[in-house]
């Protein structure tokens, strides 16, 4: 999720918590946000180059050895190696490159994807118009929407799982979002996963 | 009585002989010490593993392994000597006491340690036969591999491993048969087999010596044991266990999130785990026969288990080895250190 989305989300979520409502994982562990953030404006509308997204090395989308007990199906995400698991069972798993947010990277837990939505819509909350009075009020999904071509929502929290337009984030920690892939990766998980399925978030907490 | 006493005095000169070789070699600790110097053997030169560049400093996964020994014994990672050394003769360079600590992508097995007196330490990489082939063939999985035509180097516990895993799963194979590794990698290349097979920490090495490496995957499973381990004289319990408990260290470091660049942090932690590990409760450190910050000066020096890895075999290296058996237990992989406490 973009910044934008965050603060609306985040907003949204202190008053459910207010109300008792907020579903975060019991277990979660509240920790310092991390150091090396990566400090990058969301670039409403900017479309990457077909090579740009195309990534290499570690960040590429790649079958792994992946011992788990998790049912196949599982996402599996470890927010300190900035890699998403989709547990394939036999001990693999399809393995993509992620950018993580401050608001993915504070807390480890279980959760459920609640709901899929294809090039999902953005809508910039004021404070964020505020500072930043070019970004659009409201951008319907589609290419250059910074919340890339699919978002998974989890549980019924500010989390989730979506695409990019800036595929330079992957592999970092980035000032907003949560869990972010390069278009064509988020496009690959969202065929695979089922409304329902389990994620599995790990964090390292602070020593 | 002349054949009384030339016994007895073969008996006691047996037995000064076998007192001067314990006393000798038990005091590794003691002599590493007084050297102020650990005499590591490692291998002539393998990436990521222990290579020496042109100024003749050595680098890798083995190397960084060596140097966590003289922090955590010596408190001072710079003082070892690299001792490089063939497969031939390793075993029996640590067994005649020329080196403290092998440290050479060895594989560890019971024959090993019963013909040369030796102890493995416990296992610091695990590796096993793997499978390269080209990207475009789609395949990942070995049991994807059915009637494949398999280059592997002659004369190999390779070209078993392959008779055996394809005969066990009732796919057919061809073995195309080379005589060294670099002669296996080319016959590859030029497509006289598609799938070429050896250890896999080799195959990332030898996938970067291809044309396009990229248009090259290496298949997930391993179809071998191969626990690469340090290895310690059979005949020092406390030496073995220092080695043994620094690969633990750094481990549990990793595990705790204790690393380079949190450490002062976790001096000042409040968890009874890392409070061990660190010196800040106990006394672990001075039972070893070290100081109560040895696994401080360990991470400071290389790093966790993580760090190390990541640096010079894995994602931050050029050969790239997924983590995969590497991983720590708690993300599904074999590396468990017992609690440090």
């Amino acid at each position: 999720m973009n910044r934008a989305m965050t603060g609306l989300l985040m907003r949204a979520a202190a008053m459910a918590l207010a109300l008792g409502a907020f579903a975060a994982p019991a277990s979660a562990q509240r920790a310092a946000p991390p150091q090396d953030i990566l400090d990058v404006d969301d670039q409403p509308g900017f479309i990457p180059s077909k090579e740009s997204e195309q990534l290499s090395g570690q960040w590429e989308k790649q079958v792994v050895f992946f011992r788990t007990s998790e049912a196949p199906g599982t996402i599996v995400i470890s927010t300190k190696d900035r890699y998403l698991y989709h547990v394939l069972g036999a001990n693999r798993a399809m393995r993509y490159g992620i950018g993580v947010g401050r608001e993915g990277f504070q807390w480890s837990g279980l959760l459920k994807v609640s709901r899929k939505q294809e090039w999902p819509d953005w809508r910039p909350p004021p404070e964020m118009i505020q500072r930043q009075p070019y970004l659009p009020r409201f951008m319907a999904g589609g290419p250059g929407n910074p919340m890339g071509a699919r978002a998974m929502y989890l549980g019924a929290t500010i989390y989730r799982i979506h695409g990019t337009n800036q595929p330079e984030t992957i592999g970092h920690a980035v000032s907003s979002g949560c869990f972010r892939l390069v278009n064509d990766d988020v496009i690959d998980l969202f065929d695979r996963v089922q409304v329902g399925a389990k994620v599995i978030i790990k964090h390292q907490p602070a020593v | 009585m002349g054949f009384a006493r030339s016994m007895s005095g073969a008996l006691a000169s047996a037995m000064l002989c076998a007192l001067s070789v314990s006393a000798a070699s038990a005091q590794t600790l003691k002599a590493v010490k007084d050297r102020g110097e650990l005499i590591c053997g490692v291998s002539q030169g393998l990436a990521g593993f222990s290579i020496a560049d042109d100024k003749g400093v050595w680098s890798g996964f083995d190397v960084d392994f060596c140097r966590a020994v003289a922090a955590a014994a010596i408190g001072d990672a710079a003082k070892v000597r690299f001792v490089p050394l063939s497969a031939a003769e390793r075993f029996a360079a640590l067994r005649d006491g020329k080196v403290d600590l092998l440290a050479r992508n060895s594989t560890w097995t019971l024959s090993r340690e019963i013909e040369f007196g030796i102890a493995f330490t416990g296992a610091t990489f695990y590796d096993g036969q793997g499978f390269l082939v080209p990207r475009a063939s789609s395949k990942t999985s070995a049991y994807e591999l059915d009637g494949a035509k398999v280059c592997v180097q002659a004369g190999t516990t390779t070209k078993d491993n392959i008779v055996e895993f394809f005969a066990a799963n009732s796919m057919k194979q061809e073995l195309v048969e080379l005589g060294s590794p670099a002669e296996a990698l080319k016959a590859y290349e030029e497509g006289r087999c598609n799938v070429l097979s050896s250890d896999a920490s080799q195959l990332h090495a030898e996938r970067l010596r291809l044309a396009k490496p990229g248009e090259h995957v290496i298949l997930a499973d391993v179809i071998s044991k191969e626990p690469l381990s340090p290895a310690v004289r059979d005949n020092d319990a406390q030496w073995g266990r220092i080695v043994t408990w620094v690969n633990f260290a750094m481990l549990q470091a990793e595990e705790l999130g204790v690393s380079s660049k949190t450490i002062d942090a976790a001096l000042q932690s409040k968890k009874p785990d890392v409070r061990w590990l660190v010196g800040t409760d106990g006394a672990l450190g001075e039972g070893l026969g070290l100081t109560k910050d040895w696994a401080v000066r360990i991470v400071r020096a290389v790093g966790n288990y993580g760090e190390v890895y990541d640096r010079n075999v894995g994602d931050d290296s050029r050969l790239q080895i997924p983590r995969g058996l590497n991983q720590l237990w708690s993300s599904g992989g074999l590396q468990y250190a017992p609690p440090v406490k």
